[in-house]
């Protein structure tokens, strides 16, 4: 006996190896099962993101610049193209005022306090994003304190850019929907055909085209490139109606078994400082 | 506040910048969620507790570091604790282990050291999560479109700012000639 413990670097070794598998093990247990991590953890993230924030603006200022110059280069394109939808929008603005009163009025008729598509929002700016290959998150200067919950999705501008995984006080981690990571959270989406919408699960990404790849389709019979996809609120944590893409294309797995829809990602995931959390009026179940 | 104390604190200063700097090189120019395999990323806290453990010669001021900022790495961008907390002393213990073999330090073998080291904690980082099922990426893929342009990125900046991190980091660390 007296031998065998006279090892001290294997003692070193052997600790070192428990140390590690026993961290990794609790902290994943705690991702998983847990809403928020530990207290501890919390306000150490909290300072580190207080601190970060200093460094943050200036940077998310440069970036804010840069975006806004390549802004002006495409003006002139864009602007001739915009015009071209104005009228459409203003009529449409018109109509979806009409609606949502419309809306409104049958909603207290018939004693509906929530639906799925009804949610509020938070604004939070960017810190940073994590120096890993595959933890895509970025780190968001809101969290408990303005209300943010585990499992909030989160937009940039145009469309869903991810959720969020993890809440500390005053700061939380938002996973990008382009995280190819078998273990994470699917997003419920449905694309708006002009039979019937068509339901599906958001699962995959494809790096290779930077596309999102929808899996689980009702049917495919309808769907054309170009139509949107929304979230569709099933699941009961995304609202309903956040918008998600346009189709580009649906292929065939390699077995020729199940169809997948192709969508172009409409959140343009470069150039933005400032994200919107969506909390849902309706909360599903545990 | 002696000269000790001082030099110190910028070793944490320095530590710290670097650990925000990380974020922030990711966040506003290596952010490429929309298209591309290749992953690339920076590494400049690696690159200064490097630098530092081939001048520091107290082990456990070393091993508190690593275990610190490792410790603060994981929590605020991994939110997975003990893969940087393990990985970072293991690598600065290891520099410190075989430091006596160069005579002088130079930049050559500052970079090599600096090659094994990211390489040690990339691929350290890729099995511990493979290992927990967090990633599902294949290793070749991983030396493909991960270790390979991560490593070479490092190593431009690290030939960019070997010379100012150098001296700079043998100011912070000699203290002991000031003192006198």
């Amino acid at each position: 006996m007296q031998k065998f413990f006279s090892n001290k670097k294997l003692i070193i070794l052997m600790l070192i190896i428990i140390v590690t598998f026993g961290l990794l093990a609790v902290s994943v247990n705690i991702k998983d099962k847990k809403s928020t991590p530990p207290v501890v953890q919390q306000v150490g993230n909290d300072t580190v993101s207080i601190v970060g924030g200093i460094f943050a603006y200036p940077t998310n200022a440069v970036k804010n610049a840069t975006s806004e110059f390549s802004d002006l280069y495409n003006t002139y394109t864009e602007n001739r193209r915009l015009k071209a939808k104005i009228g459409d929008l203003a009529q449409n603005q018109a109509r979806l005022k009409v609606v949502q009163e419309e809306n409104k009025k049958l909603k207290e008729e018939l004693k509906l306090n929530a639906t799925l598509t009804d949610y509020s929002s938070v604004n939070a700016s960017v810190l940073s994003r994590s120096p890993s290959s595959w933890q895509n998150y970025l780190t968001i200067n809101r969290g408990q304190t303005s209300g943010l919950k585990k499992n909030m999705p989160v937009m940039s501008g145009k469309g869903l850019i991810g959720r969020i995984v993890e809440v500390d006080k005053i700061s939380s981690k938002v996973e990008l929907i382009s995280t190819n990571n078998e273990l994470n959270d699917k997003f419920a989406a449905e694309i708006q055909s002009t039979n019937k919408n068509i339901t599906g699960v958001i699962s995959k990404y494809d790096s290779d085209s930077g596309d999102l790849v929808m899996e689980n389709v009702t049917s495919t019979k309808d769907i054309k490139k170009g139509q949107k996809v929304i979230t569709s609120g099933l699941g009961g944590v995304t609202p309903r109606g956040l918008y998600i893409g346009k189709v580009s294309s649906v292929k065939k797995d390699n077995y020729g078994m199940t169809n997948s829809v192709y969508i172009v990602p409409a959140a343009e995931m470069r150039n933005f400082t400032v994200v919107t959390v969506i909390k849902s009026s309706v909360s599903g179940e545990e | 506040m002696n000269v000790k104390t001082r030099k110190i604190t910028g070793q944490v200063i320095l530590a710290l910048l670097a650990f925000y700097l990380d974020g922030l090189m990711k966040w506003s120019f290596l952010n490429n969620m929309n298209t591309g395999d290749i992953i690339i990323v920076p590494q400049l806290m690696l690159m200064v507790m490097v630098m530092l453990s081939m001048r520091i010669s107290t082990r456990r001021q070393l091993i508190l570091y690593g275990v610190i900022f490792g410790l603060i790495y994981d929590s605020y961008y991994f939110g997975l604790i003990g893969l940087y907390t393990i990985l970072l002393p293991l690598a600065m213990v290891g520099v410190d282990h075989y430091k006596f073999l160069f005579v002088k330090a130079n930049m050559g073998y500052e970079i090599s050291i600096y090659f094994l080291a990211l390489t040690f904690v990339q691929s350290g980082v890729y099995i511990l999560e493979r290992l927990l099922q967090q990633i599902n990426v294949n290793a070749m893929d991983f030396i493909t479109f991960t270790l390979g342009p991560t490593l070479l990125w490092n190593m431009i900046v690290f030939f960019i700012l070997y010379i100012p991190l150098a001296n700079l980091s043998d100011w912070l660390v000699k203290y002991r000639r000031d003192s006198k």
